[in-house]
C-alpha cells in the first residue's frame, strides 16, 4: 500500500463524517425552509409579462426572454429575506435558493432567487430556465426532502414549498460546499 | 507616430532567405503575404522603411523573416545610438489558426531579444509549410530624445544567406502629452480565470496562489500592460448575487450598527500599489495612480440585503463606506475615481432590479436610494473621488434626465448613444464623465477597425471607450482561435512569462491613442471642430454628422417594446464597417504629422 492510498483510506472516514454532519445541518435548515417560505408569495414573484416571454424565442433576438425577465419587487424581497435568514441558520456558509417549476413539456424549472455565496448544485450559470433535474421531480412527487452530493464537494438539500392550497409550488435548495471556492461566479 | 515610405520590393525578392518590412497596419501571414483583411491597393513588403515619430511615443512596424527553404535562422537588430535614448522592443508574432476559415492571423506578441535564433517553421507555432515569421518592432522615443534622423539595421541570417535592411526613424519636436485625449478602458471580471490562464504559476504556488505576492504581481502586470499601452484596466470584483472576491474588498464583521471593517490587508496588497502608482514604477510612462476603479459596493455589500428598506441597511452602508473614505483619505489615495457601480441584472436572479443596462423604469428608484446613502457616507469636502457610474443602453435618454445629479459617470451603449447628438453637450456641460462601450474587433477584421473606437469618442466630445471584455482569448487561442473579440492580451504562461503579453491590436490601438492625443493638443492653436472634421474626412471620408445615426422609428416607442431584432434592422453605414480599409488610421496619422511637423 503506498502512502497516497494509505492517507486516502485513513482520511475517508473523517471526510465522510464531515459530509454527513454538513448534510444533516443543511437538512435541518431545509426542514425549516418548508415551514417558513410562503408559496403564495413565491407565485407572485415573477411578473405575468415576464412569464409570457419566458419561452419566447426569436432567431433575430437571442435575448428576448432574458431582456424581458422581471419580478415584483415586494414578493421577491420578502422571499429573499426569508431565504437569507434561513441561510443564517446553517452552521457554516450556505445559500438558500428558490426554484420554481414552470409549466412546460418536458418539465422545466427556473431558479428565481439566488444568494450571496452564489452556490447551487443545479443552476447552469446564466440559464433563465432549464430541464428539471430528476432530484427535483422526486421532491415534487414524493413531497420529501432530497439530499444531493456532487463531485465538486457541493451538498444540496431540496425541500418543497407549499402554497395555501397545500400544493407544492416551489423548492428551496439549501446548499453548502466542503471547500468553498471564494472566486467562482465573481463575474 | 510614424509615416512610412515603402519601396516596393516584390521584384527584388530572390529565392533565398529575405528580410522585409511592413507598416503596422499590414499584418503578415506565415507564408510571406499580407492577411486578407489588410490587403489594400499598393500594399507589399518592402526592403526599406522610414518611420516618423513624435517624442514620448512609440513607432512600430512588422519585420518579416522569409526563409523558404526552412531550417535555422537568426535576426539581429543593430540598434540606434545610445545617446538617442531610443529603445527597441522586439516581439515574435504568433500565428493563430482560425478553424472556421483555416486561415492564420498574427496577434499575440511574444517578447524576444536580439539576437533571436529559431527554426522555420517555428516549432511551437506548428504552421504547416510556414515560410515567413513576423516580428513586431516597437521603438520607444523618450521625451528627451533630440529631434533628428536615426538609423538602425536589422540583419537576417539563414544558412549562408545574409540580408540586412535599414530602418530610419525621424524624430520630430512634437511631444505626445502624458494625459490621453480619450480613455480606452479594458474590462474584465473577477480573478478566477487567472488560475486557468497561468497553470504553471498556479501549480508552483499551490493553495497559496491567491494570497501570494506573485498573484498580486500578476494583477499589477495586467494593469501595467494596459497602462503602458495608454489604456485603463478594470476588474469587477463581485458577482450578480453579490459574492465579493476576497481581494476586492476589506473584510467585514458584525451586523447592523456594529458592522465594521476588520482587515484591509488583501485589499491594500491588491490596490495600494495601484492607487499610489508604485506598481508602474518600472514603466516607461512612470509611476501614476490608476485613474478608475470599481468599488465592491453592490446590493449585498457592504450592507446585507436582509436589511434592505430598514434602518440597518443604511447604517451598515454608511458606516462601511465612511470607513472606506477614511481609509483612502488617510492613505492619500486621492487621484483615483472610486466607482459605485451596479453590474447585476435581475435575469441572474440575485436581486429584484437591474443595475446594469436598466430596461425597467421603476428600477431608477434604487439608484436614487444609493445616491442618497452615498451622500450620507462621504463628506462633502473629501479629497477622495467617489463617482456614481451607470452602464446604460435601453433607457439612456430618460436616465440622462431623470438621474441627473445622481449618476455622474455614464458608460453608454455606443450604438444607442449615436442617436443622441445633443447628449455630449448636455452631459459634459454638467460635469459628468461619459464613455461608450462596445465589443473588440476580431483579428479577421481590417487592422484599422480597432482605431474606430479611439476616434469615435474624441469626435463626439466624450471621454472614453470601454472594451467590455479583454482578457478572455478562449480555451485554446493558440491553435483553435475564436477571433479574439473578448481579448486584447494573452497569458504569457505558455512562454514562461508570469504576466500577460500584448497583441498587435493592442499595439495599433495604443499608437492611435498617441496620435489622437497629439492631435487633440493642437486645439490650443486651431479650432477643435476643424481638427475633428479633418480627422473624420481622412479616416473614412465622412463628415462629423455622419458619425451620428438618426434615431430609428422603434426608439420613439416604450423601450419595453424594443427588441434586439430592431437593432439588427438598422441600416449599416459601410463606411464604418465593410468599406473601412486597413489604411484608415494611417491617413489620420499623416494629418497629425502634417500638423506636428510645424511644431518647433
Amino acid at each position: 500500500m503506498n502512502l497516497r492510498v494509505f492517507l486516502l483510506l485513513t482520511a475517508s472516514p473523517l471526510l465522510f463524517a464531515q459530509n454527513e454532519d454538513k448534510a444533516k445541518d443543511l437538512d435541518r435548515v431545509a426542514q425549516v425552509a418548508t415551514a417558513m417560505v410562503d408559496g403564495d408569495v413565491c407565485l407572485r414573484i415573477q411578473t405575468q409579462r415576464s412569464l409570457q416571454f419566458l419561452f419566447k424565442t426569436d432567431p433575430r433576438d437571442p435575448w428576448v426572454a432574458s431582456d424581458n425577465f422581471d419580478v415584483n419587487d415586494e414578493a421577491f424581497i420578502q422571499t429573499k429575506k426569508t431565504l437569507i435568514r434561513l441561510a443564517r441558520l446553517c452552521a457554516e456558509s450556505c445559500d438558500a435558493n428558490l426554484w420554481m417549476p414552470v409549466q412546460s413539456n418536458p418539465p422545466q424549472v427556473q431558479i428565481l432567487i439566488r444568494n450571496v455565496y452564489e452556490m447551487s448544485a443545479f443552476w447552469k450559470w446564466g440559464e433563465l430556465h432549464q430541464e428539471m433535474p430528476s432530484e427535483m421531480k422526486r421532491v415534487l412527487s414524493t413531497r420529501e426532502r432530497v439530499s444531493v452530493s456532487r463531485g465538486t464537494g457541493m451538498i444540496s438539500v431540496l425541500t418543497p414549498v407549499y402554497d395555501s392550497l397545500g400544493d407544492i409550488v416551489a423548492l428551496v435548495e439549501v446548499v453548502g460546499q466542503a471547500k468553498r471556492d471564494l472566486r467562482e461566479n465573481v463575474k | 507616430m510614424i509615416r512610412l515610405a515603402i519601396v516596393l520590393a516584390a521584384a527584388l525578392r530572390c529565392a533565398g532567405a529575405d528580410l522585409v518590412v511592413l507598416p503596422e497596419h499590414l499584418r503578415p501571414d506565415p507564408f510571406g503575404g499580407i492577411v486578407d483583411a489588410d490587403r489594400v491597393a499598393g500594399a507589399a513588403p518592402a526592403h526599406w522603411l522610414a518611420l516618423v515619430s513624435g517624442r514620448a511615443a512609440y513607432a512600430s512596424c512588422h519585420l518579416i523573416a522569409i526563409v523558404p527553404e526552412g531550417g535555422e535562422y537568426g535576426i539581429e537588430v543593430a540598434g540606434f545610438p545610445e545617446e538617442s535614448g531610443l529603445q527597441v522592443d522586439l516581439y515574435r508574432e504568433w500565428f493563430h489558426l482560425l478553424p472556421a476559415s483555416k486561415r492564420y492571423y498574427p496577434d499575440a506578441l511574444i517578447p524576444v531579444h536580439s539576437p533571436f535564433r529559431s527554426t522555420m517553421p517555428e516549432p511551437d507555432n506548428r504552421v504547416p509549410h510556414q515560410t515567413a515569421q513576423g516580428f513586431w518592432v516597437d521603438i520607444w522615443v523618450p521625451a528627451k530624445t533630440r529631434p533628428g534622423m536615426y538609423k538602425m539595421t536589422v540583419t537576417l541570417k539563414a544558412g549562408r544567406s545574409v540580408s540586412s535592411i535599414p530602418i530610419e526613424l525621424t524624430v520630430i519636436a512634437a511631444t505626445v502629452p502624458a494625459e490621453d485625449a480619450v480613455a480606452i478602458d479594458h474590462n474584465s471580471y473577477g480573478t478566477s480565470w487567472l488560475a486557468d490562464q497561468y497553470p504553471a504559476l498556479r501549480k508552483r504556488l499551490g493553495a497559496d496562489f491567491y494570497t501570494s505576492d506573485e498573484f498580486f504581481r500578476l494583477i499589477h502586470s495586467l494593469h501595467g500592460i494596459f497602462y503602458e499601452h495608454r489604456g485603463v484596466f478594470h476588474q469587477l470584483g463581485y458577482g450578480h448575487a453579490g459574492k465579493v472576491g476576497p481581494e476586492f474588498a476589506p473584510q467585514l464583521a458584525g451586523s447592523g450598527r456594529n458592522k465594521h471593517t476588520t482587515d484591509w490587508s488583501l485589499y491594500d496588497r491588491h490596490y495600494g500599489p495601484l492607487f499610489d502608482g508604485s506598481a508602474f514604477a518600472g514603466s516607461r510612462r512612470g509611476p501614476k495612480p490608476i485613474p478608475f476603479v470599481y468599488l465592491p459596493i453592490n446590493p449585498e455589500w457592504p450592507a446585507s440585503f436582509l436589511w434592505w428598506g430598514e434602518p440597518g441597511y443604511e447604517k451598515e452602508f454608511v458606516n462601511i463606506v465612511s470607513d472606506m473614505e477614511r481609509h483612502f483619505r488617510e492613505k492619500g489615495w486621492t487621484e483615483t475615481r472610486f466607482e459605485m457601480f451596479f453590474n447585476h441584472k435581475k435575469r441572474y436572479k440575485g436581486f429584484p432590479w437591474d443595475g446594469d443596462e436598466v430596461r425597467f423604469v421603476r428600477d431608477y428608484d434604487y439608484f436614487r436610494e444609493y445616491a442618497r446613502m452615498l451622500k450620507l457616507a462621504v463628506p462633502a469636502d473629501t479629497p477622495v473621488k467617489f463617482v456614481f457610474r451607470a452602464d446604460v443602453s435601453w433607457t439612456m435618454e430618460r436616465q440622462f434626465k431623470e438621474l441627473a445629479g445622481i449618476v455622474n459617470f455614464w458608460v453608454c451603449g455606443g450604438g444607442e448613444f449615436g442617436w443622441y447628438d445633443d447628449a455630449p453637450r448636455m452631459l459634459k456641460g454638467r460635469g459628468d464623465i461619459v464613455w461608450i462601450y462596445g465589443a473588440t474587433p476580431a483579428v479577421t477584421e481590417p487592422s484599422s477597425h480597432i482605431t474606430l473606437q479611439v476616434l469615435r469618442p474624441w469626435l463626439w466630445g466624450i471621454d472614453g471607450f470601454v472594451h467590455w471584455q479583454t482578457t478572455d482569448p478562449g480555451s485554446d487561442p493558440w491553435f483553435q482561435f475564436n477571433g479574439g473579440r473578448e481579448a486584447l492580451i494573452y497569458p504569457g504562461d505558455r512562454f514562461g512569462i508570469a504576466a500577460p503579453i500584448p497583441s498587435i491590436r493592442l499595439k495599433i490601438q495604443r499608437n492611435a491613442v498617441q496620435d489622437i492625443t497629439l492631435l487633440n493638443d493642437f486645439r490650443k492653436s486651431q479650432p477643435l471642430e476643424r481638427l475633428r472634421a479633418e480627422a473624420a474626412r481622412r479616416f473614412n471620408e465622412t463628415t462629423l454628422q455622419d458619425w451620428w445615426t438618426p434615431k430609428p422609428a422603434f426608439a420613439t416607442k416604450d423601450p419595453l417594446e424594443w427588441t434586439n431584432a430592431d437593432y439588427g434592422a438598422i441600416p449599416e453605414n459601410p463606411k464604418f464597417d465593410r468599406a473601412l480599409d486597413a489604411a484608415a488610421w494611417q491617413r489620420v496619422r499623416a494629418y497629425v504629422l502634417e500638423l506636428a511637423r510645424e511644431v518647433k
